[in-house]
């Protein structure tokens, strides 16, 4: 097991480095750079920021200057926020976007996997209808009509909650539930999917005949081995959620990094783009090797030498 | 088995969820949306709230607080507050005293003398004349690498700074020697004395600026020199506190020198991206005052009872407008490659075509339909309310049968028997910036008028940007804010040969003198006339396409008084008169 993990943490290592060439390379094939602006900066000033940027090197070297401070810890200066360090930056934000992302996931967990099991347990009745509905709808809504809703109906209209920032937990509701819109849907309907293929299946039979409760029979047998499809895609989610979200920080005015990982591009920031994917990158395949640790204690079949 | 089943699976879900996580995401390049004239609100306050703090949105994070670097309008809204210059504007965009309680300019215009107030900075030190030279220089130098130093163009030695080699970017001493030679002295601390290298007469204009003020050496020198904490400031307020990405609170200076002294105790502004938000965070009496008002919110806002006594709509400096390419290359030296080539290959550098593309342009339709009516008709480039506007000029109105007649000569000038010869022009702008439904109204006005095609190429801003300066579109969406209210602002760099922003590809020779001209002409009429003749050149060669001028709606709680909006407002309403605002009882 020890080994297992080891060998799969290590693997994170050449995958990171592969995100960050491809990624590296491609930002910089696209025309544009950081000093593109309406009003166009004269020539002399735009020479000069390259040099002191380092962007008047040839692409490889920047690679490497950027590699080599990269693994020191050294994330280098925001191209478009000239005061600060994109180290600044991403520690200012991450904590907020982690913290959103957490209880947004939190909630949809807590949300989607009863709706996806009612849904399994009354299939084609009411309660699988209503809670398709639900799915259907949480699928379809962009992220930014529930934000706006959101806001028009509880701040605006009832005034029960702030139209955004983020100062304290009754700033936090809207913006979680918003951001939890879609992964409720998406995680409901896996349950509910799998739900109905274990129903089917021998063992549950088997219980049932054995004469356990029903209560147990759903408990015990089918959720918990439900459940292993589920956790499968709750790993990206989490790593979804907790790199932020471009459309809920911006609506909300949420003062996270999640908002940096779209504006970057399109202000060819390309040392806080590169740090936002490589925490991207890392927490996708971190996450990835969370999940496969928690099949072996959901499933005892699994075992990994 | 099963652990690769579900390793796949994670790839498919993952790659939805970007896919779909990305398509709902629209980067829009923060807008330069336009300031707002204020309400009636200008009536002598007698009873004021107990608690004077303002709350306002300024629509993001300034990306420096930096007087010398700062380029963006969140920047400068902030700055206003925070510094000020020798000379300031006053509600009228006149320039008046500030710093300097009174200038001399020599015969010859070429010598311009500041005399200093007692003042002092934030932090208690004095305010000095060396503080402006220090500052001068630091805008100048190329080290600093300021956005806007070409503004200091016309002061004498400037040009070598602000000329070197891109490319080869000379030594530090070279540079120390060029900004020795520099024309900014301090004979004592209370005289600052500026000779340029021609007269300029518009200098004045561009001493209003927030990166001519005064800044501390020991201060911007020193670490996170920019935080709040280290913050030094010279204007009516401090920096309190920033909160990156989520609040500025401003406090009164203690020792602001100005006449009017903040009433205000406080005015935190926040940073919301998005106008939708905004309007929400004013409707549940979150913020006090905002713009600009979504277009979608308009109207709703106009006949809401307890909305509309806070609307007002306020003229800005700022024109829509779009390009045609004129055929010179971007250094105004030689033709493009393409168009010296073929005239079919180019045909927006035939003026006939220009002419008729202009005469199939129904401006204040375009505005009704794509603005929501909000602007005035502009038909050429200096805004309205400055020395230079001509009203007259209008050689080409809309007109569809004059317009046709146009095109037919320019078809033959142009060797093709129809609109359809010359192929799809390309029709360039920057997508997700609510661009798109004007390239459409314009696209088929002339699709309609002439059967002419275009290709409507939308992409990504920075994309957008770098093909419209190498003169790759053949018409393309531009706009222009001004910085400093003149008109030299408006037209030189934009139309004149080679300009760092001519972005028509635009060049004719007599219009470049007349710019050069005005620029020297001390006497004010006559300058102004100069800038009519150049106007009427350039309109008389549909050099462009101008449209609109931008006109933006702002709310301002009734209980918000003495707020001073102007045309120069970018993106809080009475962004230049921070100290003036008060709160009524309410």
């Amino acid at each position: 097991m020890i080994t297992y993990l080891a060998r799969r943490i290590l693997w994170i290592i050449p995958v990171l480095f592969t995100v960050s060439i491809i990624t590296f390379f491609l930002m910089h094939a696209v025309p544009g750079g950081p000093w593109d602006r309406d009003k166009r900066l004269p020539q002399a000033v735009q020479a000069r920021l390259n040099a002191q940027y380092g962007l008047d090197q040839p692409l490889p070297v920047q690679y490497v200057q950027w590699a080599g401070k990269f693994v020191t810890g050294d994330f280098g200066p925001s191209y478009r926020f000239q005061d600060r360090r994109v180290n600044d930056i991403v520690a200012d934000g991450l904590g907020t976007t982690v913290q959103l992302g957490v209880m947004a996931f939190i909630l949809a967990v807590l949300v989607g996997i009863p709706l996806g099991v009612i849904a399994a347990l009354g299939h084609n009745r009411w309660p699988d209808y209503l809670s398709t509905a639900i799915s259907i709808i949480g699928i379809c809504t962009p992220s930014f009509v529930l934000a706006i809703l959101l806001i028009v109906v509880f701040s605006v209209q009832l005034g029960w909650f702030p139209t955004g920032q983020w100062k304290g937990p009754n700033y936090w509701v809207l913006p979680t539930v918003a951001l939890a819109g879609f992964p409720i849907a998406v995680i409901a309907r896996y349950t509910r999917a799998s739900m109905l293929e274990v129903t089917r299946k021998d063992y549950i039979r088997t219980a049932q005949s054995k004469g356990l409760r029903d209560q147990s029979v759903v408990s015990r047998h089918m959720i918990r081995n439900a459940l292993i499809p589920v956790v499968t895609i709750l790993g990206p989610t989490l790593a979804f959620l907790v790199t932020g979200s471009f459309v809920i920080e911006r609506f909300f005015s949420i003062p996270g990094v999640g908002q940096f990982y779209l504006t970057s591009i399109s202000t060819r920031d390309y040392s806080l783009l590169m740090a936002m994917t490589m925490l991207y990158a890392f927490s996708v395949a971190f996450l990835n090797v969370v999940v496969d640790i928690l099949y072996a204690y959901i499933d005892p079949r699994i075992r990994y030498s | 088995m099963l652990q690769k089943r579900l390793l796949a699976l994670v790839g498919v879900v993952g790659i939805i969820a970007a896919a779909c996580g990305g398509s709902q995401a629209t980067p829009a390049p923060a807008s330069q949306a336009p300031g707002e004239s204020a309400p009636a609100s200008v009536e002598p306050t007698s009873d004021l709230a107990a608690d004077q703090i303002l709350k306002t949105d300024i629509q993001g994070e300034p990306p420096t607080l930096d007087p010398s670097k700062a380029q963006d309008s969140n920047s400068i809204t902030v700055l206003v507050a925070l510094h000020r210059p020798l000379v300031y504007i006053d509600k009228d965009l006149k320039v008046v005293p500030a710093l300097a309680e009174s200038w001399d300019i020599s015969s010859d215009a070429k010598t311009l003398t500041f005399h200093l107030r007692d003042a002092k900075y934030s932090n208690g030190d004095p305010i000095v004349a060396g503080d402006l030279v220090y500052s001068w220089k630091r805008l100048v130098d190329p080290r600093t690498a300021a956005p806007y130093n070409y503004v200091m163009a016309e002061v004498a030695g400037a040009s070598d700074l602000l000329g070197v080699d891109p490319k080869k970017l000379p030594a530090d001493s070279a540079i120390d020697a060029m900004l020795d030679k520099l024309g900014v002295a301090a004979p004592d601390d209370k005289t600052f004395v500026v000779t340029l290298a021609t007269p300029a007469t518009y200098f004045l204009s561009v001493a209003t600026l927030w990166v001519t003020v005064p800044i501390q050496e020991k201060w911007i020198t020193s670490a996170n020199a920019t935080e709040a904490a280290n913050y030094v400031s010279s204007g009516p307020f401090n920096l309190a506190s920033w909160e990156h990405n989520s609040e500025i609170v401003l406090k009164p200076n203690p020792n602001w020198y100005g006449d009017v002294k903040p009433t205000l105790t406080e005015i935190h502004m926040s940073m919301s991206p998005e106008p939708a938000q905004a309007m929400a965070a004013y409707e549940a009496g979150e913020i006090d005052t905002f713009l600009p008002v979504p277009s979608e919110d308009v109207e709703r806002v106009k006949n809401d009872p307890n909305l509309k006594d806070g609307y007002s709509e306020q003229p800005q400096l700022s024109i829509t407008y779009y390009t045609f390419n004129n055929g010179n290359d971007p250094t105004g030296k030689k033709k493009l490659d393409r168009c010296a080539a073929s005239a079919k290959a180019c045909p927006t550098a035939n003026k006939n075509f220009r002419i008729a593309l202009t005469e199939a342009v129904d401006k204040q339709a375009f505005i009704d339909a794509t603005f929501s009516g909000l602007g005035q008709v502009a038909n050429s480039m200096v805004m309205p309310g400055l020395p230079g506007y001509d009203e007259s000029l209008n050689p080409y109105p809309f007109n569809l049968d004059k317009a046709k007649e146009d095109m037919t000569k320019a078809l033959s000038e142009l060797g093709v028997s129809s609109a359809a010869d010359l192929g799809k022009l390309k029709f360039g702008f920057n997508s997700g910036a609510g661009h798109e439904p004007r390239v459409a109204f314009l696209a088929e006005a002339w699709r309609q008028a002439f059967g002419l095609e275009t290709d409507q190429i939308g992409t990504d801003f920075s994309v957008f940007l770098t093909q419209r300066t190498a003169g790759e579109y053949d018409l393309a969406r531009d706009g222009w804010g001004a910085d400093y209210p003149h008109a030299n602002n408006q037209l030189n760099g934009l139309f004149t040969c080679g300009g760092g922003n001519n972005d028509d590809q635009y060049c004719n020779p007599d219009f470049d003198k007349l710019i050069a001209d005005a620029a020297v002409e001390p006497d004010q009429t006559k300058q102004a006339d100069l800038y009519k003749q150049a106007q009427k050149i350039l309109t008389d060669d549909a050099g462009f396409l101008p449209l609109r001028f931008a006109v933006t709606p702002q709310l301002v709680q009734p209980y918000v008084k003495d707020l001073i909006s102007t045309s120069l407002d970018s993106q809080a309403p009475g962004e230049r008169f921070w100290e003036s605002i008060k709160i009524a009882n309410h």
